[in-house]
């Protein structure tokens, strides 16, 4: 009796742990995303392995995202979080990480995968100064609009999920080398596609359409800010005005802000105005990172169409 | 005729031997220019082919010659950013005012200079400080170690701090919404929440926020001049604090955001008054914000209150006699684009010993955000003052701020 008893909990203990330990492996890396580009490109390299979650939804200004006390418990449960860097999410998330108390995710340490790490940084400024607005010293953060640095991106998610949990990284590989190869052949789609914006002259409202112009061939006149963060004075928008007239400005870019000034603008000069997105994630329409750069090169193209 | 046929023929015999002669001779001259020909291009070749190999292994040496200044260039800038990049990141704040009272004249208000420094201190911790100096001297402020690695979702802190009591008192004054401390903060907390102690944070693991704080400090309020902060003492003379603090958002648009403070010191002790006595210094705060995401920058509105509450033994007319003093404020602020946002705060600020007595006053205020770094704001307010504790805090009050940011400045999570 007592060893069919003895037995009994034997069988008992080992299921818990069996089952306990099943349990465990059925759990799903939790994955932060800190814009909703990285949170796509997680899942289709995490697939199934990976839970993911943007903290913003695609439609903030990124230097203005509000710091939310409820993205501290997404952060404190995290495994992995995966961040821009180059300061873009300099202005909230740092604040958000001290009360995380999570500190596997934090700067430098393995759960923390900086996206930019290999990108070609464009306007690195010569001198930080704030007379020149708010520069960001590391260089304009905003290369996620470039798609050939989507593969970069895909890159540096799938050495951060290989790196966190070696044991799936052949599955993150070859989700990667699929990824890479829609990708490559959406990347083959705009180029043909945006030929028409090659030489397009246009103003943007902040300077964050570098990597995309330099892309595809667009070239950046002016911007609406007197310098990056700082609205224009009159003085600055009557200068704009002459200098689009005289290069013949056919577009102005803006994007989580005001549309008084782009409207004011084109009104004065005919310039085309567009609002594209500096994230992906505001809309069905922009769900997926291919889908927020198809947006984005259609929408202008049609802003230009229609001009 | 004959002569003329033969002589042609002579002649005509004579050109082809003639030529049969020399024919092979030309060839003979021709076949040695074209082999000095070959020769040379042969020569010419060899010497291409040579530079062509010069030229590869200059190319070679330069690229070599690249990589290493590049490496030299590289190793320099590290060499040179080395020492900076271990220094803390340093910020100033600096705040004056130009303020016209009717009861107690105008004066222009060096209120604060304040520097600020952060840095991690190891992977253990963090460490800040602020250093301010005003027209009173120069103080610390703060100066505290964080703890960044704690388990269980825990997190120390020790030094000189703002205690976690309610939302405004851990706010250094130039980032108020509006000029001025509230009276009601001043009178019941004193200030500040600035207390020399440790504390102890725990994020519950709810999915949702909700934070608890233990802390132990000699005393509680930059202002509070009824209790001591350097002799030692016994348990009963510290001060301990509980807080809860928790967030919803309603949607994405909207948010709430709640807390409940409780600060007691056990026993108080009061010249020529045998009892002594607790204090209990109790404390609600409710923010409200609409922060619409896709214009955050130009478009939003908060909405904050807090009630505070004093109970204490205190001197009276009819000797020393236990008060409960309840005070508080409340505010709004609206943006009304990127630059510009206005708002009123009501304030209601009881006496300690007489509660009964208020100092009541309206505020409306006007902000010109110049950049994110530099501000002027414009406020009048009107107090109702049944306190008479100083001339300043009744009647009508102008204040022109202008504030500034330098470098790297930032109070964190609690400043939000």
């Amino acid at each position: 009796m007592q060893v069919k008893r003895r037995s009994f909990v034997c069988v008992l203990f080992f299921g818990l742990f069996w089952g306990a330990g099943g349990f465990a492996q059925a759990q799903p890396i939790r994955v932060v995303t800190t814009i909703p580009d990285l949170a796509d490109i997680t899942k289709q390299i995490g697939k199934e392995l990976v839970e993911v979650e943007s903290l913003t939804r695609g439609v903030e200004f990124m230097h203005a995202v509000p710091v939310k006390p409820s993205f501290v418990p997404k952060l404190n449960r995290a495994n992995i979080l995966v961040a821009m860097g180059l300061d873009l999410e300099i202005s909230w998330l740092p604040a958000l990480l001290e009360p995380a108390s999570n500190p596997k995710i934090m700067p430098g340490q393995p759960g923390h995968v900086d996206c930019s790490a290999g990108i070609t940084v464009l306007d690195v400024p010569k001198s930080v100064d704030r007379a020149e607005g708010d520069v960001h010293p590391k260089g304009n953060p905003h290369y996620n609009l470039d798609p050939f640095n989507g593969k970069v991106i895909a890159r540096n998610i799938a050495d951060g999920l290989g790196r966190n949990f070696p044991q799936h990284k052949a599955v993150f590989e070859k989700n990667l080398t699929a990824y890479l190869a829609e990708l490559e052949k959406a990347v083959a789609r705009w180029q043909t596609l945006a030929t028409p914006l090659k030489g397009t002259k246009f103003v943007a409202y902040h300077s964050d359409w570098a990597y995309f112009a330099s892309r595809f061939g667009l070239q950046q006149i002016g911007s609406i800010e007197l310098k990056p963060g700082i609205e224009p004075t009159p003085n600055h928008l009557v200068g704009l005005v002459q200098k689009m007239q005289q290069e013949k400005v056919q577009v102005i870019i803006y994007g989580p802000q005001s549309d008084r000034y782009p409207k004011q603008l084109a009104g004065q000069t005919g310039a085309a105005v567009v609002r594209l997105q500096s994230t992906g994630g505001a809309t069905a329409e922009t769900d997926t990172y291919i889908k927020f750069i198809d947006y984005n090169v259609r929408s202008l193209l049609g802003a230009l169409k229609k001009n | 005729m004959v002569f003329s046929v033969v002589q042609t023929s002579l002649v005509t015999v004579s050109v082809i031997i003639t030529f049969l002669l020399i024919l092979p001779e030309r060839g003979l001259a021709q076949n040695g220019e074209i082999d000095s020909l070959r020769a040379l291009v042969k020569g010419m070749e060899q010497q291409l082919q040579k530079a062509l190999q010069r030229i590869d292994q200059l190319e070679k040496e330069k690229g070599t010659t690249a990589t290493r200044v590049d490496q030299v260039e590289k190793s320099v800038r590290a060499v040179q950013s080395a020492p900076s990049a271990l220094n803390p990141a340093i910020g100033m704040a600096i705040d004056a005012t130009a303020e016209q009272r009717s009861k107690a004249g105008g004066t222009f208000n060096f209120r604060s200079a304040e520097i600020g420094i952060a840095a991690s201190i190891d992977p253990y911790a963090r460490g800040y400080a602020f250093f301010n100096g005003s027209g009173d001297g120069v103080e610390v402020e703060e100066a505290a170690m964080v703890t960044t690695s704690l388990p269980w979702n825990l997190q120390a802190r020790g030094g000189r701090f703002f205690a976690d009591f309610g939302r405004l008192a851990k706010f250094h004054p130039h980032e108020y919404a509006f000029v001025n401390t509230p009276l009601s903060l001043e009178r019941i907390v004193g200030g500040e929440s600035q207390a020399d102690g440790a504390e102890l944070s725990y994020l519950f693991p709810t999915p949702f926020f909700l934070r608890g704080t233990v802390g132990g400090y000699n005393k509680l309020g930059a202002e509070n001049e009824r209790l001591d902060d350097t002799n030692s003492r016994a348990w009963s003379r510290f001060t301990y604090l509980g807080r809860l603090n928790t967030y919803f958002d309603l949607s994405d648009n909207h948010s709430i955001e709640l807390g409940t403070s409780l600060a007691y010191t056990p026993s108080i002790r009061i010249p020529s008054d045998p009892h002594g006595g607790s204090r209990t210094l109790s404390g609600l705060d409710l923010t409200y914000r609409y922060q619409p995401l896709s214009s955050t920058l130009h478009q939003g509105v908060t909405v904050g209150a807090e009630l505070f509450g004093n109970s204490e033994r205190v001197e009276r007319d009819s000797g020393f006699r236990r008060m409960f003093a309840p005070g508080g404020y409340a505010y709004v602020e609206a943006k009304l684009n990127r630059q510009w946002s206005a708002g009123f705060l009501y304030d209601n600020a009881p006496s300690l010993t007489s509660p009964g007595k208020k100092t009541q006053s309206y505020s409306p205020f006007l902000t010109w955000n110049l950049s994110e770094f530099n501000r002027l704001r414009f406020q009048y307010t009107y107090g109702n003052d049944n306190v008479n504790e100083s001339k300043a805090d009744g009647g009508n009050q102008f204040f022109l701020q202008w504030t500034t940011t330098m470098g790297a400045h930032s109070h964190g999570f609690a400043n939000r």
